[in-house]
């Protein structure tokens, strides 16, 4: 288990969480790389077949971050992936994939600590949790 | 001569066989221009006829793949036929026979436990559900007619296109059949139908119901008790779980037309990546609240939701449970 490394693909919104994810690397705060981040336009544009697609592909977590409830830059995409984000982790539970293996997060563009420190809380219990399958 | 045909079951409830026998005057016409060399269920053939005949043409296939010999038929008739086709939801995508791999075989479960009877009265199970195309010995499927059961004039557009060469009297079946027409045009021409073509639209139901949509919203999940409108507004704008935004479309909404959503027995269509996905996505963005508490108590409503979006598909287009 020792050598385990969890895949983590992380939907990242154009305007704000990859503009957090940038300035965290720029800023140089200490992050796992586990992460494969995909570059979206908004949060709301991650429809919940990508997130399905992700795990078949093999991933072991799945990332949704996009901008603060308010914030969004088109007006009220974000609040379209809090409503979906719902439903589709009572979906997955009932799947057999475990809580924590799916979020959802608002992070801001100026929270790049705070983008960090999702990372590597995610990748932290996500190894807790072992592979998928 | 006459083209020799199979029509089998494999776990499954018949319906689709009694299809077959169900397409009026087509019977005495496909008599007419098919031998039926193989039919356990109308000629009471055994495996050992079929293990007897050396070649088929043409073999129509219903029911998933739960049983050793389920398997096994499935795997020979593929040696012997030219075309194997999957008639209905269990042999095109597993059905509902496929929802047992929700869950551990009971007899792995008594396994577990310890207390295995001795003797099992049971067939020899195979572990997982299967469609019949997930078999490993089967290399393809040449079509599909989806449906549960595989409604009469989908399966006769099969029969008259697979074994009459496109020149049976009931031509006109086709239009109703609600065939593309790039499936269709090969079909009339004697080429016969696309490899892997599907006996069905394109689309998803919400474009032959006949229902009136509005925007959709949706407050509360509700029971097809709680909600019945014989015609009128879209079922799932009324809170109704009608999963015809994620089902392939050639039925026409005869469900939906009489008030009863629709349970996506024809399978996702070709653009939805995953069924279950489709109808999370669907449903959820039509919540009206945006208070996060709120949005999580319609969602606890729902339950069993792999077994309601996956009814009919889970071994085959659940993305997440296939394989």
């Amino acid at each position: 288990m020792t050598d385990y490394e969890p895949k983590i693909i992380a939907f990242l919104c154009n305007w704000c969480s990859y503009v957090a994810a940038d300035a965290a690397g720029v800023s140089r705060f200490q992050q796992a790389a586990n992460v494969r981040v995909i570059r979206v336009f908004c949060s709301g544009m991650v429809d919940p077949s990508y997130v399905l697609k992700a795990f078949s592909s093999g991933a072991d977590a799945v990332l949704v971050a996009g901008c603060h409830p308010g914030d969004c830059h088109y007006i009220s995409g974000n609040m379209k992936a809090l409503r979906r984000s719902f439903l589709l982790a009572n979906l997955l539970k009932e799947m057999g994939v475990d809580e924590g293996r799916f979020r959802l997060e608002w992070i801001a563009a100026s929270e790049s600590p705070r983008y960090a420190e999702v990372i590597n809380e995610m990748s932290e219990s996500v190894r807790q949790l072992g592979p998928m399958h | 001569m006459k083209p020799k045909i199979a029509i089998v079951s494999a776990s499954g409830c018949r319906a689709c066989e009694t299809t077959m026998l169900d397409i009026h005057y087509g019977v005495s016409a496909l008599n007419r221009w098919a031998e039926i060399q193989f039919w356990p269920f109308v000629l009471g053939s055994s495996m050992a006829d079929l293990e007897r005949i050396d070649h088929l043409d043409v073999c129509f296939f219903s029911g998933a793949i739960a049983t050793g010999s389920d398997r096994a038929m499935a795997e020979m008739l593929r040696k012997k036929c030219d075309r194997l086709v999957a008639v209905g939801a269990c042999a095109a995508y597993g059905g509902m026979p496929g929802l047992k791999n929700l869950k551990k075989p009971a007899t792995a479960e008594a396994a577990d436990r310890g207390d295995l009877p001795e003797e099992l009265a049971l067939p020899e199970q195979e572990n997982r559900v299967r469609a019949l195309d997930g078999v490993d010995g089967i290399d393809r499927v040449d079509a599909v007619v989806p449906g549960c059961p595989a409604p009469v004039n989908l399966v006769w557009a099969a029969v008259s296109a697979l074994v009459c060469g496109g020149e049976a009297d009931a031509r006109i079946t086709y239009a109703a059949a609600r065939l593309p027409e790039e499936m269709v045009r090969p079909i009339l021409s004697g080429l016969g139908p696309p490899p892997g073509a599907v006996f069905a639209g394109e689309k998803a139901v919400c474009a032959t119901c006949s229902r009136k949509k509005e925007e959709k919203r949706f407050k509360a999940v509700k029971r097809p008790y709680q909600a019945y409108e014989s015609t009128g507004r879209c079922l799932l704008e009324q809170g109704l779980i009608c999963q015809g935004i994620a089902t392939r479309e050639g039925c026409g909404g005869l469900c939906t037309g009489v008030g009863v959503p629709c349970r996506g027995c024809y399978g996702k269509p070709p653009a939805t990546f995953d069924p279950g996905a489709k109808m999370v996505s669907a449903i959820s963005s039509t919540f009206e609240t945006e208070k996060p508490a709120e949005i999580q108590k319609i969602a606890d409503d729902f339950v069993d939701m792999t077994g309601c979006f996956y009814r009919y598909t889970l071994p085959a287009q659940c993305m997440l449970m296939k394989g």
